[in-house]
């Protein structure tokens, strides 16, 4: 081991170090690109508030003009449980594993997916 | 030998230094609620900083013509309008006037399949609640509806209802054309390329960071199972897509469907398609072509897209696809049908 270490020059450390951090940046890289596991983000009136993991179940309450809105994330998919607006259409649309559910009167919106991975099987927007 | 350690240093930091520093154009896209709908804007952009402010503004630009337009709102420009319907003209800004004149020139072009002057007819409908009202209001109110009796005076920049009781609703086109001025606003912005998308009134442009289309997807009017189950997908740029269907607010009695877009003539739901999607170069056009074709039904709505030059998937009462041949190469249906 010893005469290994002797026998390299610089040169050799250097292309080591630059490997490894070639390798490590590699990881990072894939990472930001690939899809992650599902997440569940709420955001008010515009702004994001919370982001949750889609595979850990729970149960929290968003505040909003009609009173808290109360979502629930089990089994890799959320939905609105509780709400006080007027028509509750967003307790309604129920379970979804992918997509969004607007509160319009409560202005949430939560939406379920992977970070958008511009894969060209994905669609950038929905008519209809 | 210290000094070729530095340089080898030096060169192997400026490597790692290019490699990382320089952001590549990425996707941004952020979504909020506005004009009682849900507002998507996406963009291409060097930084989150960049396209954050983008948006932030296009979503401003948005918000202050929905707050003019607000049918509901007392203070709106539109209220204005319906409060002094037959009694005086009204001044309003140049996106009010702009989005009245292109609503006239589509009634004009649709023989009255769509027509702004609908309000006495649609305020009575509440699609959540059920409501629908009787048939003799219905009757009632229908000499109320004509776009004829909208008077446009360009020199004071006013408009005029001419009689008591006419009102103005311009839900069938607002949305496209927020999404038109939107995306006059990002291009301002030095934006080379996004979508803004009014809930379903979309306007696309420029290519996304990898050279490619961007991809529509055009909602089944009758789900099958999940949420957004698609019936076809729109690869485009540079245009505005829109859908006028009959799954959006609804409500179902005796077995007959009870939905928002009403027949101008009769006061009642329109009856002959499913959904229509129309395709254009501009959102305001998309979006008011949409509701003019979905009303005058397959037949006469190819007719009116052949003369209005757009593009359009229809699908009528019994599922039946019918498209135009300028879609070929821009629309592929999902396998199932």
């Amino acid at each position: 081991m010893k005469t290994v270490i002797r026998n390299t020059t610089v040169a050799d450390k250097l292309l080591f170090l630059f490997m490894i951090t070639a390798s490590l940046a590699g990881i990072f890289i894939s990472r930001a690109a690939m899809p992650q596991g599902g997440e569940v983000v709420v955001e008010i009136n515009g702004k994001k508030a919370y982001a949750f993991a889609l595979d850990e179940d729970r149960i929290f309450a968003v505040p909003g003009p009609c009173g808290d809105t109360v979502i629930e994330i089990k089994n890799k998919k959320a939905r609105v449980k509780e709400a006080h607006c007027p028509n509750r259409l967003c307790e309604k649309q129920g379970w979804i594993s992918k997509g969004v559910i607007v509160c319009l009167p409560n202005r949430i919106v939560v939406s379920v997916g992977g970070r958008s991975a511009n894969s060209s099987k994905e669609v950038d927007a929905i008519t209809g | 030998m210290k000094t070729r350690i530095q340089a080898l240093l030096y060169v192997l930091f400026l490597i790692l230094f290019f490699s990382c520093g320089k952001a590549k154009p990425s996707i941004y896209k952020k979504t909020k609620p506005l004009m009682d709908t849900v507002v998507s804007i996406t963009v291409v952009a060097g930084s989150a900083e960049e396209a954050d402010k983008a948006i932030e503004k296009a979503f401003s630009v948005i918000r202050q013509f929905g707050d003019r337009i607000n049918f509901f709102s007392d203070k709106s420009e539109l209220s204005a309008i319906n409060k002094n319907a037959g009694i005086t003209p009204v001044r309003v800004s140049a996106e009010t006037m702009g989005v009245i004149e292109r609503a006239i020139f589509i009634s004009e072009k649709s023989g009255g399949a769509f027509d702004p002057t609908i309000g006495p007819e649609i305020r009575m409908w509440d699609f959540y609640k059920k409501i629908r009202p009787e048939d003799a209001a219905i009757k009632k109110n229908l000499p109320l509806v004509n776009f004829r009796d909208i008077i446009i005076d360009h020199d004071k920049s006013t408009v005029f209802l001419k009689r008591k009781g006419m009102m103005l609703d311009l839900g069938g086109i607002a949305k496209g054309y927020a999404a038109d001025l939107a995306l006059a606003g990002l291009r301002q912005d030095k934006i080379a390329a996004g979508i803004v998308a009014a809930a379903g009134d979309i306007r696309a442009f420029g290519l996304k960071p990898d050279g490619t289309l961007w991809n529509i997807g055009i909602k089944n009017p009758r789900q099958k199972s999940e949420a957004d189950e698609l019936i076809a997908k729109a690869r485009l740029t540079n245009k505005a897509i829109s859908t006028s269907g009959d799954y959006e607010r609804y409500f179902i009695e005796n077995g007959r469907r009870f939905h928002h877009i009403l027949d101008p003539k009769t006061g009642y739901p329109a009856g002959q398609c499913r959904s229509v999607t129309v395709i254009s170069d501009s959102g305001v056009f998309a979006d008011g072509f949409s509701t003019a074709v979905f009303v005058s039904g397959p037949e006469k709505g190819m007719e009116l897209v052949r003369e209005a030059g757009v593009d359009a998937v229809i699908i009528d009462k019994d599922g039946g696809i019918h498209t135009t041949p300028g879609i070929k190469g821009m629309v592929t249906f999902e396998d199932s049908h």
